[in-house]
């Protein structure tokens, strides 16, 4: 499956660009004529050269797999830079890179910062920023930075802090106070 | 012209809020330079929410001065503990770290600092001397040749973005060129792919825009790999002040080289398409292959550090000559830049030559007085700066991420803006994930409403007989070229090219 994914990822960004650029030109095909020029301008041709991708992803399917030991970035520098002066060269010290993750690990670690932003996102959309930031510095750094919790809560709070005093009263923006707080604020004053 | 010229200096510097602005922007870009995970591209784009409301000239200032002064911090972690951030500082590292494994980490930091400040002013001067040259070229472009311009800005960002495949960087800048067309067309009131959501009839939020695609995928990516840059001892490299001066003094030994050098930098920085390392790169092979000793390159010769940061640092000088002039972006960092600018109230163009004069003397002077800021604080502080290499990047994320959400929010005061943030930033991940290039994406919604205004301009003064225009020949010459070039690149890949392209 893992295979499979890795084999059909690129093609799935071609189909997921495919999609939006076929629904936004058969949107924009109800427009007035000056309306719809642009979007069929631009629209038109990128199906086409999504079209002409997803036939360059199905070519490079057929072609044999590159070598898993393929260089990597330093590497790469390395090659150009002992190419220039002609002799080997060593860029970087020893014990320089990160271990690297299994695909699984990868994975979970996304599903779990994912799950953080949209959880932040979602805090400030109900709660508010006021509420949203400080709760979600301190978690993310006790649970996800592994610091301790007086760090964790020194640093949430006073950045949070530091952002209200920057943004509310030094830049006088009146943030989104969140449809909750807002509702339970309301019914209190009541 | 002087009377500009001077007059544009003279006001920046007896502007207490400019000048303040300034200094911060140093600060804060050579922390950004030299802290892991956060790039040149990625701090102006955080930096956006901070300039909002402000006026043109001291947020134009600031952005330029962070942006312009990012490079100079970012080689200390490269010559302490041979850790490049990125594909410039991959060259300095191959002198740089052997001077520093010789004991001469002084030496090589004091050079390099003062070579990346001269040819940060260099920069700036050649830009400053290229302006009554392009004058009457850029003037001679009409709206056919801007439409024209916009395409070629992106297939150029799309050649260098999208590495052997060319075609996925025109799908992502054609992405962008599509959702510049949301909110209400100019030319019939319709609301375009905006319905009835009011917060959409006005167009995306660039500020969110670009926020989604860059920061939110390099935050979930950071913190994926978390960590600190570096697992070498603080220890390995030892530190000096004389040493530090001494190596201040190797820039005016070989005052020849890194005038040449940065005069190298800042015209490869002119041309749209050639990586942010590739002037580095090219800097450093001349300075080897002009030596009378090249045998002592890569074995710590103080000339390999001075050549490769004058070339990068002036390179930013070259690039704001397509950014500011033509509307055409040089790198991603200056597309970023291009559409701050914009949301400042900049319209790129030949009004900048004519109208908008004195701006573009003060953003050369901002790059020149930056510079030398920049030196004077990083001389003094590098060897403290330099502990930020090992500041664990998991610590990092969720305060950018903050300021991330802040920053859409605050743009248009909208709280559906989040919602949108989160929308672009799945397929900003997706982008990254798959190995998709994102910088043609900001280029396309930064240009489009620019290509939009033209398109229809030129087809009212011309027609369809707009493309038989000249000038306009000559661009779609170029349009042609680069993507024939990039496919005969895809079929037989040139390994000194791809070397080039070494960290995007």
């Amino acid at each position: 499956m893992k295979s499979l994914l890795g084999k059909y990822s690129n093609s799935s960004m071609t189909l997921v660009m495919l999609g939006i650029f076929v629904v936004m030109v058969a949107i924009a095909s109800r427009y007035p004529a000056e309306a719809r020029f642009m979007p069929f301008v631009v629209g038109i041709p990128a199906i086409l050269l999504c079209l002409l991708q997803l036939a360059l992803d199905a070519r490079a399917r057929h072609r044999p797999p590159a070598s898993a030991d393929s260089p990597s970035d330093l590497e790469r520098a390395q090659a150009t830079a002992s190419q220039i002066v002609g002799h080997q060269v060593e860029l970087g010290a020893s014990g320089t890179t990160e271990p690297q993750l299994s695909p699984a690990e990868t994975v979970h670690r996304e599903l779990v910062l994912w799950g953080y932003f949209l959880g932040f996102i979602a805090g400030i959309v109900l709660f508010g920023f006021w509420v949203a930031i400080p709760l979600f510095l301190v978690s993310f750094l006790r649970f996800q930075a592994k610091v301790g919790w007086r760090t964790a809560l020194l640093l949430g709070v006073g950045a949070s802090v530091a952002l209200f005093l920057v943004f509310e009263r030094g830049l006088k923006v009146q943030v989104h106070s969140g449809f909750v707080t807002s509702f339970v604020l309301d019914h209190l004053s009541r | 012209m002087i009377e500009v010229m001077f007059g544009s200096l003279w006001a920046m510097l007896t502007s207490p809020q400019t000048m303040g602005l300034m200094l911060i922007a140093v600060l804060l870009g050579l922390i950004v330079g030299v802290t892991p995970g956060i790039g040149g591209r990625l701090s102006i784009a955080l930096a956006i929410p901070f300039v909002f409301g402000m006026q043109m000239i001291p947020g134009a200032v600031f952005l330029l001065t962070m942006h312009a002064v990012n490079g100079t911090s970012g080689q200390i972690s490269s010559i302490m503990f041979g850790v490049p951030g990125d594909g410039d500082d991959a060259a300095t590292t191959i002198d740089g770290y052997p001077m520093a494994k010789k004991g001469e980490a002084g030496r090589a930091l004091g050079a390099s600092i003062t070579a990346s400040g001269f040819g940060g002013i260099v920069g700036a001067c050649v830009f400053a001397v290229m302006i009554p040259i392009l004058e009457p070229v850029v003037l001679a472009f009409s709206p056919a040749e801007f439409f024209l311009l916009a395409l070629l800005g992106i297939t150029f960002i799309a050649f260098i973005a999208g590495g052997e495949n060319i075609f996925r960087g025109l799908i992502v800048g054609f992405f962008g060129v599509m959702l510049a067309t949301i909110g209400t067309d100019p030319y019939t009131g319709t609301p375009r792919f905006a319905g009835d959501y009011l917060f959409l009839w006005d167009g995306l939020s660039l500020v969110t825009a670009v926020l989604a695609l860059f920061a939110v995928p390099e935050m979930i990516a950071l913190g994926v790999q978390g960590g600190s840059i570096s697992a070498v001892s603080r220890e390995t490299a030892r530190f000096s002040y004389r040493q530090l001066f001494e190596g201040v003094l190797e820039v005016p030994r070989h005052w020849w080289l890194a005038l040449r050098t940065s005069i190298i930098g800042a015209v490869i920085g002119m041309i749209p398409g050639l990586g942010s390392s590739a002037a580095a790169w090219f800097c450093y092979g001349h300075a080897v292959q002009t030596s009378p000793n090249p045998e002592r390159f890569g074995k710590g010769a103080v000339e390999g550090v001075i050549a490769p940061e004058t070339g990068s640092n002036a390179r930013e000088g070259g690039a704001l000559l397509p950014t500011l002039f033509f509307g055409v972006p040089a790198s991603s960092g200056m597309a970023v830049l291009l559409g701050a600018f914009l949301i400042l109230g900049i319209q790129p163009g030949p009004k900048m030559l004519t109208d908008q004069l004195p701006l573009v003397w003060t953003l050369i002077w901002a790059l020149v007085v930056g510079n030398l800021i920049a030196i004077t604080f990083l001389l003094f502080i590098c060897r403290w700066a330099a502990m930020l290499t090992f500041v664990n990047g998991a610590m990092l994320v969720p305060f950018i991420v903050v300021v991330v959400a802040l920053g859409a929010y605050v743009a248009e005061g909208q709280w559906e803006n989040l919602l949108i943030l989160v929308g672009l930033s799945i397929v900003g991940y997706g982008l990254l994930r798959a190995g998709w290039p994102r910088a043609p994406f900001v280029i396309g919604l930064v240009l489009g409403k620019i290509a939009e205004e033209s398109l229809h301009k030129a087809m009212e003064l011309w027609g369809l007989a707009f493309f038989l225009r000249p000038l306009s020949l000559v661009l779609i010459g170029l349009i042609v070229l680069t993507i024939a070039y990039a496919v005969y690149r895809n079929m037989r890949p040139s390994k000194a090219l791809a070397d080039l392209r070494i960290v995007q």
